[in-house]
């Protein structure tokens, strides 16, 4: 039931497509279930996209209402080369948009979630509890001691910054790694990045 | 200029009434005419370590809800004579006061004394929304271990969202062996993760306990090395700059006994 909805990030929102032969109810189905428990990728203000001319009008319009009660859009408009997956849009363009850098002022708590489209950059520590989750890549001046996930719309040149970095859990795309038990504090900035399919740590100076 | 402080902790039976009880006295000690407010309805116990007990005779919910004006139902103390208590009562439960009740209440008192300070339930539910509704400083009690310092953490981003952004750091019941054996979180630790100022570490001390059941909160004890710490926590919200004794690396154990006395 669960890949009966696939979701694939774009510059300007997520792309929806479906499994084959899944029947427009097992499809509301799925989304009311990811909506409402919560699915990371759905972050308030978010625009929806399905291939045009997929749906009848009137189950667009369905969807459109299930979108809207959860504060996202939809759209049927799927052909603007704006919304190419994120892996096609020309290198000028993924500049641009990491550009757009959420700045966090401070520490983010227990309890706390910093959602972002973009990428983070956090001036204070991500605490045990905490959770960031960005399109882009996280980069964390103080120490990120949380869950961290960076590049959740499915970006794999997504990275991970801090200057100590001992996450809780730390997921890059769909990747996820799970800090050891007997972590040490680091002493210097680490960042932590795909490599052959495995997430890897490396030593930064900054 | 009146100062309206909450006492509050997220986890509960870390030292929040005992903190009070001991600021409010210190504070009293120096002249400050201070109200004390206990919003632990259900729970009240401000009124015991004070040893005020058997003078109560209405509650907050009866100034809240309009039946008696809050002169009427203060208790002053029996020695500190700047020093009151506004109880709380032991049938009704939390949600009989709202914060706006509270924010109310401070208003008008305000003009009668130097200090409010307010006791906090344990949570992070309606006891606690009201209790930090008036507050313009929070005081943020933990012990030094995780579950009561990742609840801190909790505590001082709920202050945050609620635009608190005046909150300080009182670390209670610290055991310097532990510590220096490893198996206490040391103030290292938890001001890196809190990250907030810090105005005392008040280690655990048998005389608390005491001074609970006489009723005299320890801050009067003056040879106890906690009541020593609440001298100090009092003299930092004064102003003054007291500065922290830094354990030394090694020799610590040799000193220890010595350095007790100047220790917090
Ligand atoms: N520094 C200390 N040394 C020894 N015992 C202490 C110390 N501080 C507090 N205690 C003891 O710990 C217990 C809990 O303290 P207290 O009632 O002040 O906590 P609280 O945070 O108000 O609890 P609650 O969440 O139930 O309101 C009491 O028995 C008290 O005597
Ligand atoms: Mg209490």
């Amino acid at each position: 039931m669960s890949e009966v909805v696939k979701i694939k990030g774009l510059k300007t929102g997520l792309q929806l497509s479906f499994a084959k032969g899944a029947s427009f109810e097992d499809i509301q189905a799925d989304l009311q279930n990811k909506l409402e428990s919560g699915d990371k990728f759905f972050i308030r203000g978010t625009t929806v996209f399905v291939q045009k001319g997929y749906f009848s009008e009137e189950r667009n319009e369905k969807l459109r209402r299930m979108f809207h009660r959860h504060g996202m859009l939809f759209s049927d408009e799927l052909k603007n080369p704006a919304m190419l997956p994120i892996s096609k849009i020309p290198k000028r363009e993924t500049q641009s948009q990491t550009q757009k850098t959420l700045i966090v002022n401070k520490t983010v708590r227990g309890g706390q979630e910093i959602r972002a489209e973009g990428s983070v950059m956090i001036f204070g520590n991500v605490n045990p509890g905490a959770q960031v989750i960005a399109g882009g890549n996280i980069d964390i001046r103080g120490t990120c001691r949380g869950s961290v996930h960076a590049g959740a719309f499915g970006d794999t040149t997504a990275c991970v910054v801090a200057d100590r970095l001992m996450p809780m859990q730390i997921q890059i795309a769909d990747i996820l790694a799970r800090s050891p038990d007997d972590l040490e504090m680091p002493d210097h900035a680490e960042k932590a990045s795909i490599k052959d399919g495995r997430i890897v740590i490396d030593a930064v100076s900054r | 200029m009146s100062q309206i402080i909450v006492i509050t902790s997220g986890k509960g039976g870390v030292g929040k009434t005992t903190t009070t009880a001991n600021i409010g006295v210190g504070l009293a000690m120096r002249g400050n005419k201070v109200a004390l407010i206990d919003t632990d309805t259900g729970l009240r116990n401000l009124d015991l370590l004070l040893g005020l007990e058997n003078r109560i005779m209405y509650d907050l919910i009866d100034v809240t809800s309009g039946r008696v004006p809050y002169n009427k139902a203060l208790v002053r103390h029996k020695k500190h004579d700047s020093l009151y208590l506004l109880p709380t009562s032991q049938v009704k439960d939390k949600s009989a006061v709202n914060p706006d009740d509270l924010i109310k209440l401070c208003d008008d008192m305000k003009k009668d004394f130097d200090f409010i300070i307010i006791d906090c339930p344990a949570g992070i539910e309606q006891g606690f929304k009201t209790a930090i509704a008036a507050a313009d400083m929070a005081i943020v009690v933990t012990m030094p271990e995780i579950s009561a310092v990742r609840d801190a953490d909790k505590i001082i981003g709920e202050l945050g969202r609620a635009d608190k952004e005046n909150v300080k750091l009182i670390v209670n019941r610290i055991r310097p062996q532990m510590v220096e054996k490893g198996d206490m979180l040391d103030m290292e630790d938890i001001n890196e993760i809190l990250s907030i100022d810090c105005i005392g570490q008040v280690p655990d001390d048998e005389a608390v306990v005491m001074a609970t059941n006489r009723g005299e909160p320890v801050i009067a004890m003056k040879d106890s090395i906690a009541g020593k710490a609440y001298l100090n926590i009092v003299g930092r919200l004064c102003g003054e700059s007291i500065p922290f004794f830094k354990p030394p690396k090694e020799g610590f154990f040799a000193k220890l006994k010595r350095l007790f006395s100047m220790l917090f």
